[in-house]
Formats: C-alpha cells, sequence, structure tokens
C-alpha cells in the first residue's frame, strides 16, 4: 500500500558480519499502515536485521530509514517514532506495571494526563487491569511480556518492531495481543514482526518476506509467494518449507535435508 | 516413601548439594576458567602460609612459657568466639533465606516425590558445614600455631568452631521462622536481610562505640587493657568465660558446648524441616504488591527522561533487599565516626582527621556497590537503548542517581563535622565524592551487561575493577586523612589514586562497536 509519504521502514543494502555475514545485502520496505512479517529458519538474520534498525547494533554498511528520518544520522528522532518489543520481556521486578508505564512515558516525554490514560486504557486492553499494582516479579511470562507491550506502545509508535511476541503467551493472551495490533495496524499504525508460528503470519500479514542466510530470499503476500513458490500445498508452512530447503518425511528418516532453493524474489 | 528409599532420596540430595557447593565455590573464585582456579588455588596457598606467618608473630609472645588463661586472654578468645557467631549468624540468616526464597531447583524438587522434608535438612546441615569449614579456614592458622606454641589441648578450637557455626546455623533457620510467623512471607525475606546485616556488623561497632565511649578511642583493642577488664569483666572462673575455656582445651566446657549446640542444631533444623514445604509454597507464592494506592486513583508524574532515569534507579535501589542491606551495613560502620563526632563535640578540633578516612572509605564502597547496580545491573537495556536519548543523558542519569544516594548519606555527616571543624566538613566531603567519583569511573571502564540478581557474584566478575575500586578508596581515604591533617605527604595518596585510575583504564575491557546513537 504505497502512499506520498515516507514509508514506515526502509532498509536499504544492510550489512552485518560477525565471524560471517550475518546480513548480506538486505533491503526491505514497510509501508504505512502495512503488518509485515519477517520469517526465517533459526540464525537466519531476522533478530540481527532488527536489532540494526532499533539501533540496538550497529550495522557494516547500508542505510535504514524509519518514517524518512535516517536512523543512523539521527537516531533519537527516529527512536521518537519507533517501538522495539524483543521475545524476552524487558520489564523490572521491582516495579508495578503502573509504575513502569510511567518511567516509560518519562523517556518518551509524554505529557503525564495523556501518558496515565494511555497507561490505563492499554492495561486493560491486555487485561492487567486488576495487577496494575502489583509488582512484576510475581508475574507469569506471558504478563510480563504484556507489560512490555504496554511499554511499547504507550507513547503511540508510528513503526513497532516485534520479536516473537507471542512466545510465552497463553491462547486467551495472545488473542488479546493479536487484536491489539491488528486493531494498531487498523488506525495505520506499521508492524515488523518475526515469528516462528507461521499461522500468526498467514492470518495477520499484509506482506511476508522470508530471510535465509542473511538475506531476503522471497517476498510478497500470501498468494504472491504461493505463486512464486509454486508450492503444492497451499499453506505458508509449506510454502516456507520450499523456500527455505524443507525436508521430507524420507529424508527425515535418512538424516538427509535438502539445501536451500534458489531465491525466488 | 519406604525405609531404603529414604536413606537413598538423603544420599542424593547430599551428592547432589556437594556438587553444587563445589560449584559455586569453583565459579566463585575462577570464573569457570581452569586457570584462573589454579592460580586462585595458588594464591589461597600463599595466602595460608602467610596467615601461619601473622598467627605465629601474634601468638609467640602471647603463649610463651609461663602462659596463663587470665582475664585478658579470655577476653580475647570470647570475643573471637562471639565474633564468629555473630559472622556466621548473619551468613546463616541469608542462606535460609535464601533456601526458602530462591526458586532455582524447587520446582523440581517440590514438585518430585522425593520428601523435602530432607532436602531441606540436607541443605541446612551444608550450611553448618560450609559455615564451619570458611571459618575453620581463616581461623585454622591461629589454631595450628597455638598447638604447635601451646599444645594439643588448643585442637578443641575446631570443635568450639564446629559448635558456632550449628549454634548460629540453628539460630538462623529458628528465627527466619519465627519472621515467617510474625512479618509473614511477604516481608520475611527483606527484614531477615537488614537483621543479617545488622546482626553481622552489630558486634564490631558495639565494641567500637564502648571503646570510644570509655577511652576516646575508635581502636576496639583498647578493651583488652587490663586495668579495664579488672575493673569491668567477670573474675576468670567466672561462667562468662565458658567458650574461651572450652577453646583452650577444657574437656568439660568443651563436650558440653558440643552437646548443647548439636541440640540446638537439631531441634532448629527439625523444626525448619517439617515446616519447609508450606514455607516455601508461600514464599514463592507472596506476591508483592505496593502498600498503598490503587491503580485509579495514582497520577502520573511528567518526568523529563533523565528525571524518569533517575527515579526509576532510586525506586529500584529502594526495593532491592540485598542492597538495602548492605547500604545499611555500610551506613551502620559510620555509626563509630559519628559517636566520635559527639564526644569529641567543642573538644577536639582534629576529630576530622580520625572521622575522615572512615566515611570516605565507607562511602567508596558503597558507592561500587550502587554504581555496578544502576551502570552495569540494568534488567531492561534493551528498553533503555531504543528511547529516545542521548547516550550522555543516560550516562548522567546513572552518575546522578550514585551521588544523589551518596550525597544524601554524606551530607549530614559533614554537617555536623563542620560545627567543629569547618576545613575537615569540606575535606571529608570533598573526599568522599571524590571516593565516589573513582567507583563509578571504575564501574564504568569495566562495565559488563547483568542482571541485578547477579549482583553479589559482581566483585567475582571483574577482580580487576574489584582491586582497583578497592586500592582507589583506600588512596582517597589516606588522602582525605592527610589533607585534614595538614600534611603535606597527602599528595602521595592523590599520586596513587592517579596511577590506579590509569592502571584501571588501561586495562579495562575493550567495547565491540557500540549500538548506533549510543
Amino acid at each position: 500500500m504505497p502512499s506520498s509519504s515516507p514509508a514506515a521502514l526502509d532498509i536499504l543494502n544492510l550489512n552485518k558480519r560477525f565471524s560471517e555475514p550475518a546480513v548480506n545485502d538486505l533491503s526491505l520496505t514497510v509501508h504505512n499502515g502495512e503488518f509485515y512479517a519477517l520469517l526465517g529458519p533459526n540464525g537466519a538474520g531476522k533478530t540481527t536485521t532488527l536489532r540494526m534498525v532499533a539501533g540496538l547494533l550497529e550495522a557494516d554498511a547500508g542505510a535504514v530509514k524509519i518514517c524518512g528520518i535516517d536512523a543512523f544520522a539521527d537516531p533519537i528522532a527516529a527512536k521518537q517514532v519507533l517501538a522495539w518489543v524483543p521475545d524476552e520481556p524487558m520489564v523490572y521486578d521491582k516495579l508495578t506495571p503502573l509504575e513502569y508505564l510511567e518511567f516509560v512515558a518519562g523517556l518518551w516525554s509524554m505529557e503525564p494526563d495523556l501518558a496515565r490514560f494511555r497507561a490505563d486504557s492499554l492495561l486493560d486492553s491486555f487485561g492487567l487491569g486488576p495487577h496494575a499494582n502489583e509488582r512484576c516479579g510475581g508475574f507469569s511470562k506471558g504478563m510480563r511480556q504484556k507489560v512490555a507491550l504496554a511499554g511499547a506502545l504507550i507513547h503511540e509508535p508510528r513503526l513497532i518492531i516485534l520479536d516473537e511476541p507471542l512466545t510465552g503467551l497463553d491462547a486467551g493472551s495472545a488473542r488479546q495481543v493479536k487484536k491489539v495490533l491488528t486493531d494498531l495496524v487498523a488506525q495505520g499504525v506499521s508492524i515488523i514482526m518475526t515469528t516462528h508460528i507461521l499461522e500468526v503470519a498467514e492470518r495477520m500479514a499484509d506482506r511476508i518476506g522470508i530471510i535465509a542466510r542473511g538475506q531476503l530470499v522471497a517476498e510478497g503476500t500470501l498468494e504472491e509467494l504461493r505463486e512464486r513458490a509454486s508450492a503444492d500445498g497451499n499453506s505458508l508452512e509449506d510454502i516456507f518449507l520450499k523456500i527455505v530447503g524443507g525436508v521430507s518425511d524420507g529424508e527425515l528418516i535418512a538424516g538427509n535435508a535438502s539445501p536451500p532453493e534458489e531465491k525466488v524474489a | 516413601m519406604n525405609a531404603i528409599a529414604v536413606p537413598s532420596a538423603l544420599l542424593r540430595f547430599s551428592r547432589h548439594e556437594l556438587r553444587l557447593a563445589w560449584r559455586e565455590w569453583a565459579w566463585m573464585f575462577s570464573g569457570w576458567r581452569n586457570t584462573s582456579l589454579q592460580r586462585a588455588l595458588i594464591g589461597m596457598g600463599i595466602f595460608y602460609a602467610i596467615m601461619h606467618l601473622i598467627a605465629y608473630t601474634l601468638l609467640s609472645t602471647r603463649l610463651a612459657p609461663g602462659f596463663v588463661l587470665d582475664q585478658s586472654e579470655l577476653a580475647m578468645l570470647s570475643v573471637t568466639v562471639l565474633l564468629s557467631f555473630t559472622m556466621m549468624l548473619s551468613q546463616a540468616m541469608e542462606s535460609v533465606t535464601r533456601a526458602f526464597y530462591a526458586r532455582d531447583d524447587l520446582d523440581l524438587i517440590l514438585s518430585s516425590p522425593a520428601p523435602s522434608r530432607d532436602l531441606f535438612l540436607v541443605r541446612i546441615v551444608m550450611m553448618a558445614l560450609t559455615s564451619w569449614v570458611m571459618s575453620a579456614l581463616v581461623m585454622s592458622p591461629f589454631v595450628n600455631v597455638a598447638v604447635v606454641l601451646g599444645g594439643q589441648h588448643w585442637l578443641a578450637g575446631y570443635v568450639v568452631l564446629l559448635s558456632v557455626s550449628l549454634m548460629a546455623t540453628g539460630a538462623g533457620v529458628l528465627i527466619t521462622l519465627a519472621l515467617f510467623r510474625t512479618v509473614g512471607a511477604q516481608r520475611t525475606r527483606l527484614t531477615a536481610q537488614i537483621l543479617a546485616a545488622i546482626v553481622g556488623a552489630a558486634f564490631l561497632i558495639g565494641m567500637q562505640v564502648v571503646a570510644i565511649l570509655s577511652f576516646g578511642s575508635m581502636s576496639r583493642f583498647t578493651l583488652f587493657d587490663p586495668a579495664f577488664l579488672a575493673s569491668h569483666a567477670p573474675s576468670a572462673d567466672s561462667i562468662w568465660w565458658f567458650p574461651a575455656h572450652a577453646v583452650a582445651g577444657q574437656t568439660n566446657a568443651v563436650f558440653l558446648i558440643l552437646a548443647a549446640s548439636v541440640l540446638f542444631f537439631a531441634v532448629g533444623a527439625w523444626l525448619g524441616a517439617v515446616q519447609f514445604r508450606r514455607i516455601v509454597v508461600s514464599a514463592l507464592g507472596a506476591t508483592e504488591k505496593t502498600p498503598h494506592g490503587h491503580a485509579s486513583g495514582r497520577v502520573f508524574r511528567g518526568y523529563s527522561p533523565l528525571g524518569a532515569l533517575v527515579h526509576k534507579e532510586l525506586k529500584l535501589i529502594a526495593r532491592d533487599p540485598w542492597l538495602v542491606s548492605q547500604t545499611l551495613m555500610q551506613v551502620l560502620y559510620l555509626i563509630p565516626p559519628a559517636v566520635m563526632l559527639w564526644v569529641s563535640f567543642g573538644q577536639d578540633t582534629q576529630v576530622s582527621v580520625i572521622i575522615a578516612p572512615v566515611v570516605v572509605m565507607a562511602v567508596g564502597q558503597l558507592a561500587g556497590g550502587l554504581a555496578w547496580l544502576t551502570i552495569s545491573g540494568e534488567d531492561a537495556p534493551d528498553l533503555i537503548a531504543t528511547a529516545p536519548i542521548s547516550a550522555l543523558t543516560r550516562l548522567w542519569a546513572k552518575v546522578l542517581s550514585v551521588l544523589t544516594l551518596i550525597a544524601g548519606i554524606v551530607l549530614p555527616i559533614a554537617l555536623c563535622l563542620a560545627l567543629i571543624s569547618l576545613w575537615g566538613a569540606v575535606v571529608t566531603f570533598t573526599g568522599a565524592l571524590i571516593a565516589a567519583a573513582s567507583a563509578i569511573l571504575v564501574q564504568l571502564w569495566f562495565r559488563a551487561q547483568a542482571k541485578r540478581t547477579t549482583f553479589r557474584r559482581r566483585q567475582v566478575a571483574s577482580k580487576a575493577s574489584t582491586v582497583a575500586e578497592a586500592a582507589a578508596s583506600i588512596s582517597c581515604a589516606a588522602g582525605t586523612a592527610l589533607i585534614a591533617a595538614g600534611q603535606p605527604l597527602a599528595l602521595l595518596p592523590v599520586v596513587l589514586l592517579l596511577i590506579v585510575l590509569g592502571i584501571a583504564w588501561s586495562i579495562r575491557p575493550k567495547r565491540n562497536a557500540r549500538p548506533s546513537g549510543v
């Protein structure tokens, strides 16, 4: 869904090398109001890419623009419109959800009344209202993840980066989170999310990017990926396995996995 | 659980605990590096040999032919036993609380068919034995030298140490159980840790305060003055000296003290064991709720990013039971200088020379711990790193948090000191701030991302930073004392401080590329 305003996220020729290339000349765009799912096998470079976008890791080369702001040249302006939610919830055991949200609101210099209103609304959305005054130390991982999500959303970011946000959530909590995310996208917020739950990407994402060995090997809507991969099955799992190199039952028994296929995007 | 299965469960738990204790010990000394462990063992061997030399130097004159166990010697032995007891009790309270609250493997063990009572019994015995071994390691050079110089009867010192560790561990269990009953599962941890800090420091501080009030001296050894003991202490055959006679090998005293301690320990261990499961379940299930206010009534304060960071740091520090107890302990050590200040008020303008180094040393150590917590011990590093604030703001917020707390502790002392000596107050306050700043710098150079819960292991994680921090504090304390005394030699500690900081800076770990914007 291209528009005249700058894209929510523009990644251009991004590179990062540790002992070997982790992200290799990767480019992708997330449009305004788009839900983009970034898929790939373990170690493909998904988290490294997102950490570079969030300013948590320095890139070797390339450029990242968030809502038109050069994230490497002006990181503070870029972070003002950004939210980052990793798979491990970033909360303080000794703070209550309300205190945590007050702290995050302070970091983003929010007006206190608005912050308080948003905090109440988010805590209710995630079903955390009754626990607003309990310290996070006694929370389950799912509850902590919801507190972290509320913290990420309190300053009304325009781009949300989610790295496996549904890890550790029960079915009910996962549904709450998915609803909040869907509502945000409907309001024009852009989301880029990595997930291993392909059903979530299949149902929620406007576009899907598949990354392998640090490169974007496929990108498009579910239908586009289905066409390009010429997958026999019709689920995203079939398409994903075909693109990144799935294994058949016979190969599993023989312990002989096939190498990834050529780039189809 | 049949008769055969019970001993086998005890045996398994014992093996499990021994393995954990050994690995914890090895980790503590080596950080899991074999070469470091070897070096640590060699270093400990050398240290042990040096301790024997020191013990020989101290005891060779005392245990010379014609040695009599008089009031002075009895007082020295009794104080040593009492000091060991308070230290062990403090450690026991800390360990027992951890046994109830630390989740670690409790979920696994409590959900298994093995009797949890046995686990506690094994753990409590291990606590007592560890306490005995650790204290024996420190005291054994003195006992060994006493045996060589004075005879085999001094071997009873080891038995008394075992009795003291059993007594302290038993008392630790009983006190913790009493806290669970009186203040509840939610507050026991904090209360126990504060009590442990007070118990650990109280005896030494008490002795120092008595020395100040009686002799106007901050040295505890003035209390062993024969004339003072003759007029204040019980006679040599009093029952009060019973533990001291046991140390010296009086058979009846040794057996009696051992029997009493075993009985006391058995009662404590059994009471703890039968209530273990119930207490653990209530401890792990105790949700930490804020005592006041409801979500609906609370108003957000409009913090700036800097204000939000400082407020968060102060709040987390205030809610950390371990840190509160450690801070309290450092503050408790400031009581003797405060008493000295009070006693000398209007009489001795040179009192700042005595007080300044104590205050500066305590502040340096406290600042090191606080700086580690704020700089390295960040539980949500990604949140802070992705916030729209500059690296300078982040850094300044951390430094400001530590300095605020330090100033809050030092300022009242400096103000009191100013009533006696303005120069002394200025020097003490400045010295304390420099000590705090040095500790902060060292922590900045050696920062390594860690969870706040690993605070107690910070000194093991970087021995270089620990040594640098201590050396900087000592230099600051020495420099402050000499400047307060108007000595030109003050330049030496100042140069030493600069050298220490220079070395620390040059050996700081090299960092990989920082995240953009950080």
